[in-house]
């Protein structure tokens, strides 16, 4: 596994326990969602290692995308503050069985 | 709502599903699993109070992280190949990450807690939706997959009929017993999909028609709990006649459709010499069947105590078109001497 390859998987996979492992603010997951989003960094090192000329667009596509998601769970982090009172995840107890 | 936003949301998620399913790129099915997810989150979230709200936050969330390992798994396998295709990824480690991430998806045991939560801070027609048309996208990608570790989905596959039973028998909303059976049926789908994927999609044409009427009927009454379900003979006595065999349908008894993708599920695992499998499949739809068959008690077999005003709710013209519930109950109830024609239909 080559140095780069290594440091986005590792990257990725801490960004993905911190979001499995949230415990009491929403915020903290949706950092961590936006963590994972390194992604980028190893889609242009990707494009630039094998010399594909037609896919360095591509870590753009995944920046919009990126950014569009971003955005809403920003939107359902101010529609939780909104309805729930915080963003605590222990108020987000609603739809118990 | 207003109409031109729901227009415009209804065809985003046709876009997005349409975007995967025309999709041999990775990040191409990627950005139309983030399409449908964005385009959906609205549609959840339009009535605005705190249940709807906290299930669309934890929609959100968990599709989000399914996509992001979707993409991880699809760079690593770049990464390792050199390629981005879907049909042609032959490393098992993104492809386990893969199937993983799709499971997380659409709701399979063992990453199923989700789904009841969401669907019951959902409206009943948002729900069909998130039932019937958000899993399209993610079985296309499953079906394109090339299982290079057999086991994985058989596990999937088992541990999801099981807890789709257990998981629905202690429930009274309709809308989590209908999450639970959602999970038990892609159990049963995820069962043969590297067998047979042809069989794969005749269950998931069955299973939509079946929930398309499951929840057209609840939809029709109003109801969301068993208890408001009881008293739908005194609303509409024909559906209430007909909707405990499209329960039964659903649970897979002959001879009803149901019982078709189950019945060719079956068979296809006993000729591929997993024969305990076949049967810890067969007995885990009896635990599903279980509370089908309490939903049809309830609704037609017995008069809940009630007092005089409870038992006779105002009959009103339906204000709803009744087309398509009338199609799919027919489809749902009356197409198994067609299983040779709809093998042959539907075929990949």
């Amino acid at each position: 596994m080559t140095p780069p390859h290594f440091a986005f998987s590792a990257t990725f996979i801490l960004a993905l326990t911190g979001l499995v492992f949230t415990r009491t603010h929403l915020l903290s997951a949706l950092l961590c969602l936006e963590g994972m989003m390194s992604l980028f960094v190893a889609l242009s090192l990707w494009a630039l290692q094998l010399d594909i000329t037609s896919f360095l667009a591509s870590p753009l596509l995944l920046l919009a995308f990126s950014a569009c998601e971003a955005s809403t769970g920003l939107a359902l982090l101010a529609a939780t503050a909104r309805t729930h009172g915080s963003d605590r995840l222990q108020s987000l107890n609603l739809l118990q069985c | 709502m207003n109409p031109y936003v729901l227009a415009t949301l209804l065809f985003s998620l046709g876009l997005g599903t349409t975007l995967t399913f025309a999709s041999s790129h990775w990040l191409l099915a990627w950005m139309g699993l983030e399409i449908n997810t964005l385009a959906i989150i609205p549609l959840m979230a339009q009535h605005n109070h705190p249940r709807a709200i906290e299930a669309t936050t934890k929609y959100f969330l968990t599709q989000a992280t399914a996509a992001a390992m979707l993409l991880f798994a699809s760079l690593t396998n770049a990464w390792l190949t050199g390629q981005w295709d879907i049909q042609l990824m032959s490393h098992p480690l993104p492809t386990t990450l893969a199937s993983l991430a799709l499971a997380l998806k659409i709701g399979l045991a063992p990453l199923h807690t989700w789904l009841p939560e969401v669907l019951q801070g959902l409206d009943l027609p948002t729900g069909l939706i998130l039932s019937t048309w958000q899993k399209l996208a993610p079985l296309t990608l499953l079906l394109q997959l090339q299982p290079m570790n057999s086991s994985l989905l058989i596990i999937l596959g088992l541990t999801s009929t099981l807890i789709g039973g257990w998981g629905g028998l202690n429930q009274t909303q309709l809308r989590k017993i209908l999450a639970y059976s959602s999970t038990a049926h892609l159990g049963w789908m995820v069962l043969v999909l590297q067998f047979a994927p042809s069989l794969t999609f005749l269950t998931l044409i069955i299973y939509l028609t079946m929930t398309f009427s499951t929840f057209l009927t609840f939809n029709l009454n109003n109801s969301t709990t068993i208890n408001t379900l009881a008293t739908s003979w005194a609303k509409a006595p024909v559906i209430s006649s007909l909707a405990p065999l499209m329960l039964l349908s659903l649970g897979g008894l002959p001879p009803l459709t149901g019982f078709m993708p189950k019945w060719l599920i079956l068979q296809e695992l006993t000729k591929q010499d997993l024969a305990p499998a076949a049967t810890l499949a067969a007995l885990s739809a009896l635990l599903s069947l279980y509370f089908y068959l309490r939903l049809s008690y309830a609704m037609a077999l017995t008069m809940s105590p009630n007092n005089l005003t409870g038992t006779l709710p105002w009959r009103l013209l339906p204000s709803q078109h009744s087309l398509p519930l009338a199609i799919s109950m027919t489809a749902s109830l009356s197409l198994l001497p067609l299983t040779p024609a709809l093998t042959a239909l539907f075929t990949l």
